[in-house]
């Protein structure tokens, strides 16, 4: 055992080389580059301040991010998450309206956003139609649903209980809950897409189906269940949402997930399947995030905020990808 | 035979006098032929801000004894819409009231529309080259003037401001215009900080609302052209001190809770139940062209002389003091309505 420790040891690479050969290498040097030039053009960029508001800004889109990175992985994807964060908000709130406390009214949210998961998962993996399209469907129906149960009207849930408000309010000796809850879901999913068996079979799937199929994995459990996770952990988020805003408005997360795919794919997931991590998937949102701060720091026109984003990210992932290509070769 | 007499004709005199009413109902002119509908058409037709353009024009058409039918789209579609329009306009309405989602796509559907004898009225949005009867809407710029004079003045004049745009949609662009034009133009001490766009997404207005703070920490006022934005612009404020005066335009239950508790400073809201009634009457004054004899060329030159180029609907300020009157539920419920389902 000692001899197998030393021996693991003898051969390990220095640490900096070891994040040099990581797949979010290059995202991490590009981020770091941007905020490095962001910290000369304003003064205002490298504060504290600064980071706390963009982590607060993507914190629970972030939780969207996760679920959606490990669908992706399995070569699924879901267009309807935007719609699932809205339903989970509305859901929760009417019922918090009519009378039920907003904790079980928000277990209830989540568990009929997980409901909607798995009805897609059902379409997918029993009728055997493909992600985008079931997706497609999922995202006009529970935007429908969520029009049927506001009547079009913004819900005003500003009598929620304080306790329930801290949650996407609140602080922990200064660190907003909103940031430890995106970091514990962060680090977990990260942990059990890197170490758990189960989540490993996502890989499996997502790479090869047949293969995986033929090797024994149920490839249509693997691709139920994450359907399932997906849309439960954007019902989470839309939870956190209501807490944090203190309304449910029926168009809200209208485009979410377009913005949740992109930071996905930018932080290397692939859109055919097999590949992907969490990190670079967060890294991917940060990216976003970063760039939007910096365009409003520098008081660039809003006429041209879009254009330079789109090439900012463009250039970012071009970038990214020319690294690991030279770094695979 | 005199008592007779006298009941008789004190019973004729009663008859006379009760039927004089109905008399007068049955001819006065103001009244719609059995079947006689009008229609009202929108995209995104879920969203709140249809409902009490419809719940007046509904109110229009019943005291005209009308029929109504509110329909449209729930999609963000021009061709869905056009669609919609389209079948309204099959059941071959008396009129419609249109809100065209772009205006020269409606050109050739309103011309249909006005061809087969259909009145056309558009609202909040106009479709200038058809040959639509009127359009009625409110006045964005007055709308951002009205902002900016709020906020100047509840700032003494003075102070650093930011707004959070929705950049390409035309209301909402001219509303932040004029606001920042009427700063410049009345109240010189007050400097335009920064500029975000917010898109109508609370997490955005967040984010941006953030990032001007950090570069602008004197930051005392921040505007906003729609209501959305305001729900995350308010919890930006509410975690960088709550020092900031947040104003936007529209209202819903939430903003209005908002503004009571003071996390909202104001809004501009358009009297859009106005949009509703005014938008009825001029339909069904285009439909009965036959009531005036016009005295100009109207005849002659086969224009409808029953036209009103344009209508200003109007605009409220809201603050605390007033928010309770703009809650759409008890307005609902006090009416006694359905709303959009009747």
């Amino acid at each position: 055992m000692l001899a197998e420790t030393m021996g693991t040891k003898a051969v390990r690479a220095p640490s900096w080389k070891r994040l040099g050969s990581m797949r979010e290498a290059g995202l991490i040097a590009i981020i770091l580059a941007l905020c490095i030039a962001m910290s000369f053009a304003s003064p205002h960029f490298l504060t504290l301040g600064n980071f706390r508001a963009m982590l607060m800004s993507f914190s629970v889109e972030g939780i969207v991010v996760v679920g959606m990175t490990i669908l992706l992985i399995v070569g699924g994807i879901d267009l309807a998450v935007g719609s699932v964060v809205c339903f989970a908000m509305v859901l929760s709130g009417s019922l918090f309206l009519a009378g039920l406390d907003p904790w079980s009214a928000s277990l209830i949210g989540i568990l009929a956003s997980a409901l909607i998961g798995a009805v897609m998962g059902f379409f997918v993996t029993v009728v055997g139609l493909n992600h985008f399209i079931t997706s497609l469907a999922g995202m006009v129906i529970v935007r429908g649903l969520c029009l049927i149960i506001t009547k079009g009207t913004p819900l005003s849930l500003f009598t929620l209980p304080p306790a329930f408000k801290a949650v996407g309010q609140g602080s922990f000796h200064g660190l907003p809950y909103v940031i430890i809850i995106f970091v514990a879901v962060v680090v977990l999913f990260d942990f059990l897409l890197r170490r758990a068996t189960a989540l490993r079979k996502v890989f499996y799937t997502g790479s090869n189906e047949k293969a995986a199929l033929y090797s024994g994995i149920r490839t249509n459990h693997v691709k139920f269940w994450v359907t399932v996770l997906c849309s439960t952990l954007a019902g989470f988020a839309g939870v956190i949402y209501m807490s944090r805003f203190g309304a449910a408005t029926p168009t809200f997360g209208v485009g979410m997930e377009l913005n949740i795919i992109a930071a996905a794919v930018i932080g290397g997931a692939s859109l055919n399947g097999g590949s992907g991590t969490i990190l670079g998937a967060i890294l991917g949102i940060a990216l976003l995030s970063v760039v939007t701060s910096s365009l409003v720091l520098l008081n660039v026109s809003v006429y041209w905020q879009d254009m330079i984003k789109g090439c900012i990210l463009l250039g970012a992932v071009s970038i990214d990808h020319f690294l690991h290509k030279r770094k695979a070769s | 035979m005199r008592t007779f007499l006298s009941t008789t004709a004190m019973a004729v005199l009663v008859m006379a006098y009760s039927a004089a009413p109905v008399r007068a109902a049955e001819e006065s002119p103001f009244r719609c032929e059995p079947g006689e509908k009008y229609v009202m058409n929108v995209m995104v037709s879920g969203v709140e801000y249809w409902f009490p353009v419809y719940e007046m024009f509904k109110q229009a058409g019943k005291q005209l004894g009308c029929e109504t039918a509110y329909t449209g789209t729930p999609e963000y579609d021009v061709n869905k819409q056009i669609a919609s329009f389209d079948q309204a306009l099959a059941q071959n309405p008396a009129g419609i009231l249109v809100h065209p989602m772009n205006s020269d796509p409606f050109i050739e559907p309103i011309n249909r529309a006005i061809g087969q004898g259909t009145a056309v009225v558009t609202f909040a949005a106009d479709s200038p080259l058809s040959k639509r009867i009127s359009f009625i809407t409110s006045d964005n710029i007055r709308e951002g003037t009205y902002a900016a004079d709020a906020i100047a003045e509840k700032l003494g004049g003075k102070g650093e401001y930011a707004v959070l745009e929705n950049p390409g949609q035309d209301n909402h662009d001219k509303r932040v215009t004029a606001f920042i034009d009427r700063i410049k133009a009345k109240w010189p001490d007050m400097k335009l900080v920064g500029r975000a766009a917010s898109n109508q997404d609370p997490t955005k207005a967040y984010q941006g609302l953030m990032s001007i703070i950090q570069a602008n920490p004197n930051l005392a006022a921040v505007f906003m052209p729609e209501a959305n934005s305001a729900i995350g612009a308010a919890q930006a404020n509410k975690e960088s001190g709550g020092k900031i005066l947040v104003m936007c335009a529209d209202v819903n239950a939430n903003i209005l809770d908002m503004i009571k508790a003071g996390e909202v400073f104001g809004s501009i809201n358009p009297n859009q139940g106005m949009q509703g009634y005014m938008g009825f009457i001029l339909l069904w004054l285009a439909k009965h062209p036959e009531l005036i004899d016009p005295m100009n060329d109207a005849k002659r030159a086969g224009f409808n002389p029953m036209s009103i180029p344009f209508v200003d609907n109007g605009l409220s300020i809201v603050t605390a003091e007033n928010a309770d009157d703009f809650f759409w539920d008890k307005y609902l419920k006090r009416r006694g309505t359905k709303g959009i389902e009747e």
